[in-house]
Formats: structure tokens, sequence, C-alpha cells
């Protein structure tokens, strides 16, 4: 079977995607302690569990380390650029909780994620052509309404070269 | 002697440079292309790179072009200083680019709203984590008062069973007293023996089978 693990759905890239955690940019570090057994850890665990891989997917520069088992209780801990650390006790909460929480106090809001969703589309035209991975189109062939490329559809000979300076030799 | 590495190919002698279509297949192409294109064409002719050349090459000595030297000390150097020029004004305009960048991140995060705003986000976060901690504390204290409540009553249904067993063995006792004082003790012994002997005892019955019993029978 190609589907690994017991949730494999959290492996694709739609799950993945539709985290909606990207942290500023001073967050460095993250770190979740938490516990394998007991009630009140049963929030962090499915957070570390179905939340992290799409937190990790929006923020790839950040080192995410989980502890298990080493204190009573479970909590967050973010390590920021400037030295500073943020403690977010996380015991006795839901899974959805936990993320809201995060996300308000160190996540990028919405405005500033369009803002640069913005500034990143202002860097290429859309109407320019070139290579795929610059351009949204290499050739005017490739657009709906224009003239075919030629490899799969030939020219009317009356636009081809030989056509033409043959007429025009022949008058 | 202590020539230029580019002089070297000037002087006379069975060096031949191995160079001879490399040389000339990248010269109007930019990249290192191996590919013939219109303006390249190979230098070969006729023959295959494994025929032998011909006998009337047997001789030949192929010498590179002649280079002045004093032509070439100058313009090395003056190819040596644009080129520091140029690679000096590229590092300098990329390090302006890197720094206006830089300045511009750190104006768009580090401005005042922002700092507010992340003081004002760790206050409400301290908030919550004392929010938390009250709770915790509450349900510690709640587990706390359970377990005393449930070690009261677990006391208290011991003792009630001490109590309810000892009132059992009270009883027995009083029960054992009671019929110790109809215990044929050898004092009493033969006047017991003798109240036996005087009243006979009959234990006989009759029963027929419809489940009448009839205790009045002849003692023989």
């Amino acid at each position: 079977m190609p589907m690994k693990g017991r949730f494999p759905l959290r492996r694709t890239l739609q799950y993945l995607s539709q985290g909606d955690v990207v942290f500023k940019s001073s967050v460095k570090v993250m770190t979740v302690n938490y516990n394998t057994a007991g009630e009140l850890s049963e929030g962090a665990r499915k957070f570390v569990f179905f939340n992290i891989p799409q937190i990790q997917y929006k923020n790839p520069w950040v080192q995410i380390m989980l502890f298990r088992n080493m204190t009573p209780s479970p909590f967050l801990r973010f390590y920021l650029d400037n030295g500073e650390q943020v403690l977010v006790d996380v015991e006795d909460k839901t899974n959805k909780e936990i993320t809201e929480h995060v996300k308000k106090i160190l996540g990028k809001s919405k405005e500033m994620l369009e803002k640069e969703e913005r500034e990143r589309k202002k860097l290429s035209h859309p109407a320019t052509f070139g290579p795929k991975k610059y351009h949204l189109r290499e050739c005017m062939c490739e657009i709906e309404g224009q003239v075919p490329c030629p490899a799969f559809v030939p020219l009317p000979k009356e636009m081809r070269g030989k056509y033409k300076a043959a007429m025009r030799n022949e008058a | 002697a202590a020539m230029l590495p580019a002089l070297r190919r000037c002087r006379p002698g069975p060096v031949p440079l191995p160079a001879l279509a490399a040389a000339l297949g990248p010269g109007p192409f930019p990249g290192l292309c191996p590919g013939w294109s219109p303006r390249t064409v190979p230098a070969r002719g006729r023959k295959t790179r494994h025929d032998p050349p011909a006998k009337s090459k047997a001789g030949r000595v192929k010498l590179p072009p002649p280079v002045d030297p004093e032509e070439l000390l100058v313009v090395l150097e003056r190819y040596r200083q644009h080129r520091l020029v140029l690679s000096a004004l590229r590092a300098e305009f990329r390090a302006e680019v890197l720094q206006r960048k830089r300045e511009e991140r750190l104006a768009a995060e580090g401005s005042v709203e922002e700092q507010e705003e992340h003081r004002r986000l760790m206050a409400w976060n301290d908030e919550e984590n004392a929010r938390q901690q009250a709770r915790r504390e509450e349900r510690a204290r709640k587990e706390e008062e359970e377990q005393k409540r449930k070690k009261l009553e677990i006391a208290e249904k011991q003792a009630r069973k001490m109590e309810a067993f000892l009132e059992e063995k009270e009883k027995e006792v009083l029960q054992l007293q009671e019929e110790a004082k109809n215990f044929i003790t050898p004092e009493n012994l033969e006047a017991r023996i003798q109240e036996c002997l005087d009243n006979p005892r009959n234990y006989n019955f009759a029963i027929d089978k419809d489940g009448r019993i009839v205790k009045r029978t002849v003692l023989s």
C-alpha cells in the first residue's frame, strides 16, 4: 500500500497548506513539552500529532523540538531572536484552542500575509513571456484563440515565409 | 627564466599545443556548449579523429601567433585593473542592495507599533497563563478534597464494620453465657444424670404418607 502511517492525510499537500499559523520572522525555535499519557495532556498530544506538520510546512526555517514525559504538565516555549522566551501553558486545552492561542500571540496577521503576497506578486509581471520558472507562459501559441504552435498544426501557406518569398519572386 | 606563462607559448620547439578544436569551439559562443552552430564549423574536414595525419605533415611544427611582450604586459595590466574595478563596483552595489533590504525589513518589523503590539500580546499571554494557573490550582484543590472525602468515607466504613463485628461477638458471648447456665459440670453431674433417668424422653414419632407427625407414641 502507498499510504504510510496512522493518518496519511497529514502528509497530503492540501492538508498541510491548510495550516494558517505563519510565525513572525523573530520566532526561531519552538519547543513542545508534553506527556504521552494523561487526560490533561490530550490536547497537547493532538496538537503535536495534527497541527505541528502544518506549522512546520508553513515555517520551514523554524526549529521545532518535542520533549516527552519530562515535566508533569504540558507547555510550549518559543525562543525569539532577541533572546526573549515566551511560555504558553497548554494543560487542559484542546488542540484547536492551542493553535488559536499561538496564532494570536506569535502569528502573522491576515493583513500582513496579504501585504506580503501583494509584494511578491509585484516582483513579477504576469503579462511577460519566458521560461516557465519565471513567467506564466512561454509562447503566444499556448493561449487559446491565438495561432496554434506550428510544431503541432502547420501554418497555412499564406503565412509561411517560403510561400511569400516565392510569390514575391514570381511577381 | 621568469617568464609569464603566456609568453612560454612563443618559444620555438616541439611543444605543439593540444588545444585545437576545443579552443575554437567556445569562441563565438557565450557558454561552453559542445554543439556546433552555423557560426562555428568543425575544422576536421574529410578525416575522422581516428585517422592518422598525412605523411606531408610529419615534420610540421605548429606555432601559436607571435606575441609582443611589452604589448602583452600592458594589455594584461589594463585588463587586471579593469576587472578589479568592475568586481569592486559589483560588490559595492550588492552590499548596498543588501543593506537597503535589511533596513527595510527592520523598519517594517522593529517599528514602535509593532513593539507595542508585541508587548500587548505578551501581556495577554501572561494573563492567559495566570488564568490557566488558577484553573489548575482549582483542580488540584478539588482533587485534594475529593481524596480527603474518600479517605474519610473509607475510615468510616471500616469503623462501622468493626463495630458490627464487635456487636456480633458480644452477642455470641452473651448467648454462650446464657447457655453456660445449663452446662453439666462435675458438681451437678450426678444430679443431672438422676434427672435424666427420672424423666425419660421419648424421641420416637410416627409419620404417615400425608405428612402428619404423631409424637405421642408408646415408650418401651
